[in-house]
């Protein structure tokens, strides 16, 4: 090719420079990390507050809290009937103002604000909360105490600021209903379920929701118990923790309650952020049996796999001492916590080995047990392979098996697991009896342990079927002994909530139901 | 011509009938349902018998199939199983975000790989051969989501002069000056690879151009080395670097995916991620059936401009 005799390259390749030059300079016109920090140090009103979450609402399971969404979204859009403060189980009102039994426990009459509206700016009734109950027992939204739910048989509702609800049978667990369930504007409810719109009674109204990335809240400027601080909240749905973290340090979130253990160790020791440790919605770090396995037939086996739990290694090297050790799933507030019981299994390697020389020696050999436990997290990771080195103490072979997330909630529910699993449960900061009429795991009826006892049985509904306060320490001993002599379901440790948010975020709660409430919260000047 | 269109598009048909069928099966045969998923781990056999039925997977397989296909050529996609929303939405903004990230990262790769072989060259000095061998190796050794995490942690982290991550807050139209900055880390990290890649090509290919003759005759005629490689050898050897940056395309959309989990960028590699996870079918499907359509698509279109330009061509696909 010979040469062009008049061209212009010069210009073009510095026409191109200059553009890439300018990617960057353009910086210069305005920071996205200045507008995104907020230099403050008094509270203010107003502001929007930026929390960070994992997993993005599932319109159907709103009301399942099952992701960290769907929890913020339900805490801030709506009002429940009553309160229980997270240290105790001692109700407060809400939109309920009191409640009383009648003397045999199957009715509960509950008075109601009559100054709440709906963000509609439709009034509250007492068929809104008969309509709530209802959508709660319809098994379409698979929802905690669906059960529970379901047994209120009757309501009153001829007081538009008073419901009688009627019961086939007392149920203790029953204010736990009250508190677990928002009360839901039943006109929208088909919006609810294809993500249209939430509408409630609560601090924040919903304002627009871009699926897998970001749901945007605005303050009920006509909130019955008053307006919010914040003018709105936005959650960002950063699936990956570490996203999250990195986003809190550069000022794009105020908050996050995703945050690694380890994570939270190293921002606990940056002024810029505080930690916020929540006692009183925690959940449970658990392994389970199945009791058909031929080798977990055998109580004294899951007896030794119980004492032979390092369950302290695991608290302080795993959730960095954020948790305690247990063998029972009760936290000290709940009336059917025992620390001599909850000291049962303590750990007792020489326990735990007598009791497999003495299967052994009956000819009963422990073969390799499995060990399924969900893939994917390095905590399940740690704790699992501290299991392993735990059990080989005994004589135990552990063989890890991760698994999808969705591959151990099928075998969960199918009770397939086919040794021992390692998973987490809740619902132990309630009634103990929302934990085993509805936590699966726990179900004396049917559960994935395959372990059913007419005693754990008869214990379970004893505890259940009585009036919330005429449910005795008998009772809750008799159910404590079943769960420690049935050993299907060996605790390892409370894990306590956590937060971590910027030094600038005040005024935060969180409820029992591990929903936060942000009506106080405020971002500070 | 049209014989051989017939039948082309016909295959093609076929193709992406089979390719849906898999799809579907494959879907169905994983580990994993969805009704489960979504009923959660303490759900009753009837919740997870009503939700079964609302989303119609009580259907036998076959009628599953049919009324999906039904949907697909009429274009609608239906709602999410997990991820909430409509498929259709979350797919065009997934691939708005994706396209957006790619083709920045694309722009960054060439403009670099320009600037870099073109200094190269002109220069001539070992020292900035060796720098760049060096750049070169590094940006294509180190594993994408590597550089995305350090870049993290030096420029948004311990120095934070970008944000760490996500889309800009009033979308990429309404301010420029902090779109670029949004962009800036996610693109770079995605870049660096493609950007080694066609630096080498396109340094290798002006060496070639130097070499030829007419670069002699100028050199006689006292036309400086500088002058020679910008007036004519870069533009003889830019067109084959075309063809080497449209290749990288494919590369990036792969790479995207790494990309975007690190830096929250709500992306189609986020939302297949979140899908597979979820065993949500109507999102996963889709999107597989979407990257059979368009390899098939690619394919057809070659095909028939290749024998719209060659007539043995056609003659040979129709006999």
């Amino acid at each position: 090719m010979s040469p062009h005799p008049r061209s212009r390259p010069h210009s073009r390749l510095a026409a191109l420079a200059a553009a890439a030059l300018a990617l960057v300079l353009v910086s210069g016109c305005s920071s996205a990390v200045d507008e995104l920090s907020k230099a403050s140090a008094e509270p203010q009103q107003g502001g929007t507050l930026r929390v960070g979450t994992t997993a993005d609402v599932v319109p159907a399971n709103t009301f399942t809290n099952s992701s960290d969404t769907g929890d913020l979204l339900v805490g801030a859009v709506y009002d429940t009937l009553i309160d229980y403060p997270l240290d105790s189980l001692e109700p407060e009102p809400r939109l309920a103002t009191s409640w009383e039994f009648n003397p045999d426990g199957t009715e509960l009459t509950l008075q109601l604000r009559d100054d709440v509206t709906f963000h509609s700016g439709r009034a509250f009734t007492s068929k809104d909360v008969e309509a709530s109950i209802k959508t709660w027992a319809d098994p379409l939204w698979t929802v905690q105490l669906q059960r529970t739910a379901a047994g209120v048989t009757g309501f009153d509702t001829s007081d538009e600021h008073a419901i009688t609800l009627t019961f086939d049978h007392p149920m203790s667990n029953v204010l736990d209903l009250l508190d677990m369930m928002p009360i839901i504007d039943a006109e929208s409810l088909d919006d609810v379920r294809s993500g249209k719109t939430w509408i409630g009674t609560g601090p924040f109204a919903f304002e627009s929701w871009q699926p897998g990335s970001q749901l945007t809240l605005v303050a009920n400027e006509d909130y019955w118990d008053g307006a919010p601080l914040l003018d709105g909240v936005d959650i960002k749905v950063i699936p990956d923790p570490q996203a999250q973290v990195a986003q809190l340090r550069s000022g794009q979130l105020d908050m996050t309650s995703s945050a690694s253990k380890r994570d939270i160790e190293s921002l606990s020791e940056d002024d810029r952020f505080s930690v916020q440790e929540w006692k009183g919605a925690e959940a449970q770090l658990y392994i389970g049996a199945n009791v058909e396995n031929k080798a977990l037939r055998d109580v004294r086996v899951r007896q030794a796999v119980a004492y032979a739990l390092d369950r302290d290694r695991i608290v302080e090297e795993v959730l960095r001492g954020s948790g305690r050790a247990i063998t029972l799933p009760w936290p000290e507030y709940s009336p059917a916590y025992d620390a001599d019981a909850d000291a049962t299994y303590s750990y007792d390697l020489q326990k735990a080995a007598a009791l497999v020389e003495e299967v052994s020696a009956e000819g009963g050999e422990v073969p390799t047990l499995p060990l399924t436990y969900p893939s994917g997290s390095p905590d399940y990771d740690a704790v699992a392979q501290i299991v392993q080195s735990d059990l080989a103490e005994i004589g135990i072979t552990v063989e890890l098996q991760p698994v999808e997330q969705a591959e151990a909630i099928k075998r969960l529910i199918g009770g397939e697991f086919e040794g021992l699993w390692l998973l987490q449960h809740s619902y132990a900061q309630f009634n103990p009896s929302t934990l085993t009429v509805s936590a699966y795991p726990f179900n004396a009826d049917k559960n994935t342990s395959g372990y059913l006892d007419p005693d754990y049985q008869k214990a379970a509904e004893t505890a259940w079927e009585k009036k919330p306060d005429e449910v005795t320490e008998e009772d809750y001993a008799a159910l404590n002994q079943q769960l420690l002599d049935g050993s299907f379901l060996l605790e390892i440790a409370l894990i306590y909530s956590q937060s971590v948010t910027s030094s600038q975020v005040g005024g935060l709660e969180l409820s029992k139901r591990n929903e936060f409430d942000l009506s106080d919260a405020y971002l500070a000047e | 011509m049209t014989r051989y269109l017939i039948t082309r598009v016909s295959s093609a048909l076929l193709v992406l009938l089979i390719a849906s069928i898999g799809i579907f099966a494959l879907l169905r045969v994983v580990p994993g349902d969805p009704v489960e998923i979504l009923a959660g781990p303490d759900s009753t056999p009837d919740s997870r018998a009503a939700i079964r039925a609302e989303l119609g997977l009580d259907q036998p397989f076959f009628t599953q199939y049919v009324r999906w296909l039904g949907d697909l050529v009429t274009f609608d996609l239906g709602p999410s199983y997990q991820l909430g929303g409509s498929v259709a939405d979350l797919v065009v903004a997934g691939a708005l975000n994706t396209i957006v990230l790619t083709l920045t990262a694309l722009l960054i790769a060439a403009v670099g790989a320009l600037v870099a072989s073109t200094l190269t060259v002109v220069l001539d000095k070992p020292w900035l051969n060796n720098l760049l061998a060096a750049s070169n190796t590094m940006a294509v050794a180190v594993p994408t989501f590597a550089t995305a995490l350090v870049l993290v942690l030096l420029f948004a982290v311990q120095n934070p002069m970008l944000p760490a991550g996500g889309t800009p807050p009033d979308g990429f139209i309404a301010r420029p000056d902090i779109t670029v900055q949004y962009l800036l880390l996610p693109a770079i990290a995605l870049a660096l690879p493609a950007w080694a890649a066609l630096t080498r090509f396109l340094t290798e290919s002006l060496h070639s151009q130097l070499r030829q003759p007419y670069v002699t005759t100028a050199r006689a005629l006292g036309i400086s080395r500088r002058r020679i490689v910008l007036t004519q050898a870069l533009r003889n050897a830019l067109p084959s670097s075309v063809t080497i940056l449209g290749l990288q395309f494919g590369t990036l959309l792969g790479g995207a995916i790494l990309v975007e989990a690190v830096f929250a960028w709500p992306g189609l590699g986020r939302l297949i991620e979140q899908g597979i996870a979820a065993r949500d079918y109507p999102v996963v499907q889709v999107l597989l059936l979407l990257s059979v359509v368009v390899f098939v698509l690619t394919q057809l279109t070659t095909d028939l401009i290749h024998a719209w330009l060659d007539p043995r061509v056609r003659l040979q696909g129709v006999s």
